[in-house]
């Protein structure tokens, strides 16, 4: 059905037909409207969960391993500071195998303290071993998480899931969407099913801790899962198109790549801008292109390696930056063309909420046309 | 009383009512023999 | 339902030899029952009982973190009521991670009020990791993070009084037991189980490579340290003591020379001897405080009681409920 809906409401009704037993989350702007919506639908009846109102987001994900280890589908959704402060427990669940989902409002990292969007929180968290999901839109903010359960609990996985849309531009902005029914969603994601569970019946251990002789095969399994995950969602990817016309089997999408010159780089709302720089740009004869990721982990790549390789540069856009090096996506882009000749330069842009505008990137299909780039992009003078 | 007390719980009864420890699990830490009130067990060092 | 007969918690962990903390865990597992969904934090129980592959535990066990125990089992508690399911949750944790690193899980734990039974075993410092202090660590009590030395006498606070703080939390049912009295320890632990809500049980668990004394003495140790007024066990129902075991006061100099980690106090070092007021605990008739005209020396003999509710304290030797005064 399609409606105009908050990015945060979208999400929330989307995370209500999953049907998780339990949410568990700690309130962080730019999240609240989701947590919010979620504690409603559970007051009115509309959601059947055990809602459980923590005192800290460490807390938060903690209940959230507990309810999963216990077999129930788990929810939580935080940002920024909060999923910084659930950094071990992120490692902990993955470790464990938890197939709970949670959704990031993409927020900036303090000091200094910032509300606003860039991806720095969920992209240093991206050797934890869950699963990244980027959102270009409210549509595949919602979309994706239907997604991300059906992935992260498939037996061949069970490792949670990051679902991650940019705070406020996407959190906070009204954007038609097609919401699915209850059926629909039923239909797509089975009950929760998990090989083993904490059962009396059934005693197992979980968590348990490993010497030197056995921790090195269990992180070779995780990352074994992790990567075959790629397969699991072209698969999860496919039947959703089958059943609901839009295909996310893939974890790219080209957008005027056939004959592109020059290609960017990038992941999540900023796409949307750089799909209408493209537009524009193409109308008057420049040969641009955009290769969105979709999925940052497990990184994508073949996926990246296959489409740009027809490219004459390659320009990356970062809303992130691992301070004293780069953006963390040029440098997988730059693995992924290893060998090749084709110049791959890094941009650093909207970090803490700074607006990207068309001619932003515009400029930046200029810089890499000059062989210029690994730079911050947008620096105000006067503020240095 | 032994039985109880081992931090092991590797004391078990036997069909005589006589409770003796599973040496594959006893750390041989004595507290079976402190605490004993009939004082029925004593402690002896293995050869080194 | 309590299991008397089960051995849940199996022979073959790695324990020390005459650890109190192994004998907590088969004492608790015994009241518990085969109906138990055990979370344990990180800590000497946990390490020493699952070496992966090998588990001591006979029922469904989950370690998560250090600090988030209460936390992970409040999500178990949300799982279990949506699927309808009956098992009961029983934390195992030690004091670091009650005490200390696990405050906040605890308090939003705690104050929202989840169905599940909170074991401490208290071994008075952070064992784990090397015997360093802990908010649970007795006044004076030499650890490696606290030791005693020429400017230090050891731990410079008193115990954190952890019942009362969960007490005012509201929790129903509020104990202190020992190692020393298992009987009363099970009973404790089924009656905290099957009292819904929240609650707490600190289980003294005397730890001879810690506290510095032979495996052997464990169980005497914790006898002493009731005996001397050192350890008091009590039951709390909704916030008020209802029933404490009451002792004769032995001197407390038995139980500080039996541990290593209490021996510099009773050295032969003078300067030691001057300035610590322990000639009414060497004869064994303590005063009350009012007694003793240095505010100082008052302050010491204070902390070194603390840790238990300021309810109980002792008179002539005897130890007595605070209603009992009046």
């Amino acid at each position: 059905m399609m409606e105009i809906t908050e990015g945060s409401h979208a999400v929330a009704e989307a995370v209500r037909l999953c049907r998780p037993q339990v949410v568990s989350a700690y309130p962080i702007t730019p999240q609240t409207h989701i947590v919010e919506a979620l504690a409603d639908f559970v007051a009115n009846g509309t959601l059947d969960a055990e809602y459980i109102t923590v005192e800290n987001e460490l807390s938060a994900l903690s209940a959230c391993v507990g309810a999963s280890a216990a077999g129930s589908r788990a929810y939580s959704a935080t940002t920024s500071q909060g999923l910084a402060l659930m950094f071990e427990v992120c490692f902990n669940a993955a470790g464990m195998r938890l197939p709970i989902v949670m959704s990031i409002a993409n927020r900036a990292m303090g000091a200094p303290l910032s509300i606003w969007n860039d991806q720095q929180d969920s992209i240093s968290l991206r050797d934890s071993g869950w699963l990244q999901f980027y959102a270009e839109d409210n549509q595949e903010a919602t979309d994706l998480h239907y997604i991300a359960y059906r992935v992260s609990e498939d037996p061949a996985v069970l490792l949670p899931s990051f679902v991650c849309f940019d705070g406020f531009i996407l959190s906070h902005t009204y954007e038609p969407v097609d919401t699915l029914s209850q059926e629909d969603v039923d239909k797509y994601l089975p009950k929760f099913a998990p090989p083993e569970r904490l059962d009396a019946k059934d005693p197992v251990s979980f968590g348990m801790y490993a010497t030197p002789e056995y921790y090195l095969e269990f992180r070779y399994e995780t990352d074994r899962a992790l990567k075959g995950a790629k397969d699991v969602i072209a698969k999860a990817g496919k039947e959703f198109e089958a059943l609901f016309g839009r295909d996310y089997s893939a974890p790219v999408e080209g957008y005027s790549l056939d004959d592109a010159e020059t290609v960017i780089v990038a992941m999540g709302s900023i796409c949307g801008t750089v799909k209408d720089a493209i537009d524009e740009m193409r109308a008057e004869g420049k040969k641009v292109g955009l290769l969105k990721i979709r999925v940052f982990r497990p990184f994508p790549t073949e996926e990246v390696a296959m489409f740009l390789k027809r490219a004459k540069r390659v320009a990356v856009l970062d809303k992130n930056i691992s301070l004293g090096a780069k953006g963390a996506t040029v440098l997988e882009v730059k693995d992924a063309l290893y060998g090749s000749a084709i110049p791959v330069k890094g941009y650093i842009l909207g970090l803490g909420g700074r607006d990207v505008r068309k001619r932003v990137i515009r400029e930046i299909v200029s810089l890499v046309e000059k062989g210029q780039g690994d730079q911050f992009i947008g620096l105000r003078k006067e503020v240095l | 009383m032994c039985q109880t007390l081992c931090p092991e719980g590797c004391v078990h009864e036997d069909e005589e009512g006589f409770f003796d420890p599973d040496y594959s699990f006893c750390k041989g830490c004595g507290i079976c023999a402190a605490e004993c009130p009939k004082e029925a067990i004593t402690m002896k060092q293995e050869e080194k | 339902m309590a299991c008397k007969t089960c051995e849940l918690f199996d022979s073959g962990h790695r324990a020390c030899g005459g650890c109190g903390a192994a004998l907590a865990a088969r004492l608790v597992t015994k009241a518990a029952g085969t109906d138990t969904i055990v979370v344990s934090s990180t800590g000497c129980m946990e390490v020493f009982s699952t070496p992966y592959p090998e588990t001591a535990w006979k029922v469904p066990w989950i370690h998560s973190l250090f600090e988030n125990a209460a936390a992970v089992a409040s999500g178990i508690e949300a799982a279990l009521k949506k699927q309808g399911r009956k098992e009961k949750i029983v934390i195992m944790a030690g004091d670091g991670a009650t005490f200390d690193i696990g405050m906040i899980c605890i308090s939003g734990a705690f104050e929202r009020g989840h169905d599940f039974t909170y074991i401490c075993y208290d071994n008075e410092a952070y064992m784990n990791t090397g015997i360093q202090r802990s908010g649970a660590t007795p006044y004076d009590a030499s650890t490696t993070t606290s030791p005693a030395g020429s400017h230090s006498f050891g731990n410079k606070r008193p115990k954190k009084d952890m019942p009362a703080i969960l007490a005012a939390h509201g929790a129903p049912y509020v104990a202190t037991a020992s190692i020393a009295y298992p009987a009363d320890l099970m009973q404790k632990v089924e009656k905290a189980i099957n009292t819904p809500g929240p609650c707490y049980v600190q289980v003294h668990a005397p730890c001879c490579t810690g506290w510095g004394f032979e495996g052997d003495q464990t169980i005497a140790i914790a006898k002493l340290a009731i005996e001397t007024g050192l350890w008091v066990n009590f039951e709390m129902l909704d916030g008020k003591i209802t029933r404490a075991k009451k002792v004769v006061r032995k001197p407390v100099t038995e139980y500080l020379k039996t541990q290593k980690r209490f021996r510099h106090l009773l050295s032969q070092n003078s300067r030691m001897r001057k300035l610590l007021p322990y000639r009414q605990w060497q004869t064994g008739t303590p005063r009350s405080t009012g007694s003793i005209s240095n505010s100082r020396k008052n302050e010491r003999i204070n902390h070194f009681f603390r840790g238990f509710p300021f309810y109980l304290y002792h008179q002539d030797g005897n130890m007595i409920l605070q209603h009992d005064l009046s």
